[in-house]
């Protein structure tokens, strides 16, 4: 964040007109996200008994004995971390390669945007397709590579499937890692790698010296963006899988979809948001909290 | 696959380039079966949203980042903002569709226009907020000098120095709305305010999928993301990272 240097004398009018601009956008954030929050604490503490509403914990306790509850946020936690690790490793790896090579990047920028940009319903459906044993195109070639693929069913696999809707993660975001880390190379000086070449330094010590320190914010924000992103994940294997085979693929979004809107059990959905909401507000503190300790030190 | 007469899909091995294209898929898929529908309603949606986000989004972004509001206030209203954008959707989805079904908007374009001018807000503040800050003041002072009000300098001298930020921010807003697919399938319920992602997903939970059509479907969902991506490419990772790197 930038310290603003200078600023209009806050004058009583301008600090009115201040207010009248900001107004409007505040009344329509709160009434769509600070007061359905407050509402569905209210759905998740209330449970429906014959003398109308009571109030109590015990949406929340059933949580905590709800083995299918559990599944899904395991799920949820190996496929985020999963993904997380082949997105950065690959899309750190490509741009470090890249960014050391003008030509051809327009072409890669243009190329990689693609994936990202396809509406997460129809990335669902073309690897649903292409993942089909019989003709998809994954097995398609695979089969022509001469590679036996009777045992390959993909998501209809449960020891597959996980890894499936991962690899589909990471074949639509490793480019946005890319193209965040690529721009934050970019941005880096040349004079840190001059001081260092002049200090003798090898390419590993340059790299763990100046280029690491230096990306810091630019893979903060990149970590921060995609684990927010893959701890709510609905679209794709919504798609590709529906949570199955059986509960191999539920996460905790699917889950308390249906949990709401397939069996109208609306309080113990909101429960259930409320921990998933918890945890990723615990998670993005401490990006947070990274990004301002850099902050404090520059 | 769209391009691809049924016996072509099913060959095996694949028949990737040597088919003889059709353009039956589509002809069913928009003509036949209610895509079109579903394609306007996406278009509306779409348009709709992105331009209340931009209205109310810009106007904060501007007195965010011009004005020292009083306790810093400013800065923690900023942040704020950007939280409301971390909420996983699934957590708002819930008490939304109760709101909604309360209020009668079920099923309907506006329930699903409301929400996601409520989705991009947080997006278009911090993305104006950054465009805004890089203007240099010296030029409002000016404007303000000459007799300008406040609502006229922002209008005729800030405005036109952010239009290429406004429109990538405005593209970025049409892209998320577009391919937005939580909320849709929650909110609506029939083809009269299904989204074109909802309706497509509709076709696959079936037991015979028909591959072709959703394939058609699905390339026609794609081309006018294409075609926007290619426009705010120069954007694309201020916009992807919420303005926190500037590409």
């Amino acid at each position: 964040m930038q310290k603003l240097t200078r600023s209009f004398n806050a004058s009583s009018r301008d600090l009115l007109f201040a207010t009248l601009l900001v107004t409007p956008a505040l009344a329509v954030l709160v009434s769509l996200s600070i007061y359905p929050l407050l509402y569905s604490i209210q759905i998740a503490l209330q449970t429906d008994g014959p003398a109308g509403p009571t109030w109590s914990f015990a949406n929340f306790s059933r949580l905590a004995g709800d083995n299918f509850f559990l599944a899904a946020m395991a799920h949820t936690f190996i496929y985020s971390a999963f993904a997380l690790t082949f997105e950065f490793v690959l899309g750190f790896a490509l741009a470090l390669i890249l960014n050391s090579t003008i030509r051809g990047q327009r072409v890669f920028r243009a190329a990689f945007l693609i994936p990202m940009m396809i509406p997460p319903v129809v990335v669902g459906v073309v690897w649903r397709l292409m993942l089909n044993p019989n003709f998809g195109a994954v097995n398609g070639v695979l089969r022509q590579l001469g590679i036996n693929t009777e045992q390959l069913t993909w998501t209809a696999s449960p020891r597959l499937a996980l890894a499936a809707v991962i690899a589909v993660d990471v074949w639509q975001w490793t480019p946005f890692v890319f193209l965040v880390l690529l721009a934050g190379l970019q941005a880096i000086p040349q004079e840190p790698y001059e001081a260092a070449r002049v200090d003798g330094s090898n390419a590993w010590q340059t790299f763990r010296h100046v280029t690491l320190p230096l990306l810091k914010p630019a893979i903060l924000i990149v970590l921060l963006l995609r684990t927010m992103d893959l701890l709510r994940v609905f679209d794709q294997i919504f798609i590709l899988t529906e949570g199955g085979p059986g509960f191999a693929t539920e996460t905790v979004s699917l889950y308390i979809y249906r949990a709401a809107f397939r069996f109208s059990d609306f309080g113990y959905a909101a429960a259930m948001s409320f921990v998933l909401l918890i945890i990723t507000n615990l998670i993005s503190a401490i990006y947070i909290r990274l990004l301002q300790s850099r902050e404090g030190v520059a | 696959m769209s391009l691809k007469r049924e016996v072509d899909q099913f060959a095996n091995p694949p028949r990737w380039l040597f088919f003889r294209p059709t353009l039956e898929h589509y002809y069913e898929a928009f003509v036949i079966q209610s895509f079109v529908q579903y394609l306007i309603t996406s278009a509306i949606v779409a348009v709709a949203s992105t331009a209340c986000a931009l209205v109310l989004g810009t106007l904060a972004a501007y007195s965010l980042a011009r004005f020292e509001l009083p306790w810093n206030l400013d800065r923690k209203l900023s942040l704020w903002i950007l939280s409301t954008r971390m909420f996983p959707a699934i957590v708002t989805a819930v008490p939304l569709f109760l709101m909604m079904r309360d209020l009668r908007l079920l099923d309907t374009r506006l329930s699903l226009i409301i929400v996601y001018t409520g989705f991009n807000l947080p997006f278009v503040v911090w993305m104006m907020r950054g465009f805004f800050v890089e203007v240099p003041r010296d030029l409002e002072e000016a404007a303000l000098v000459d007799g300008d009000s406040r609502l006229g300098a922002l209008w005729r001298v800030v405005l036109p120095l952010v239009a290429p930020g406004l429109a990538a921010t405005a593209v970025f807003c049409l892209i998320v709305s577009w391919n937005e697919f939580l909320f849709a399938l929650v909110l609506t319920q029939t083809d009269q305010a299904m989204t074109l992602p909802v309706g497509i997903a509709g076709r696959v939970t079936q037991y015979e999928i028909k591959w072709g059509i959703m394939s058609a479907a699905g390339a026609v969902a794609i081309i006018p993301i294409l075609a926007f991506a290619l426009v705010v490419q120069k954007y694309l990772v201020r916009g992807l990272s919420l303005g926190a790197v500037k590409g």
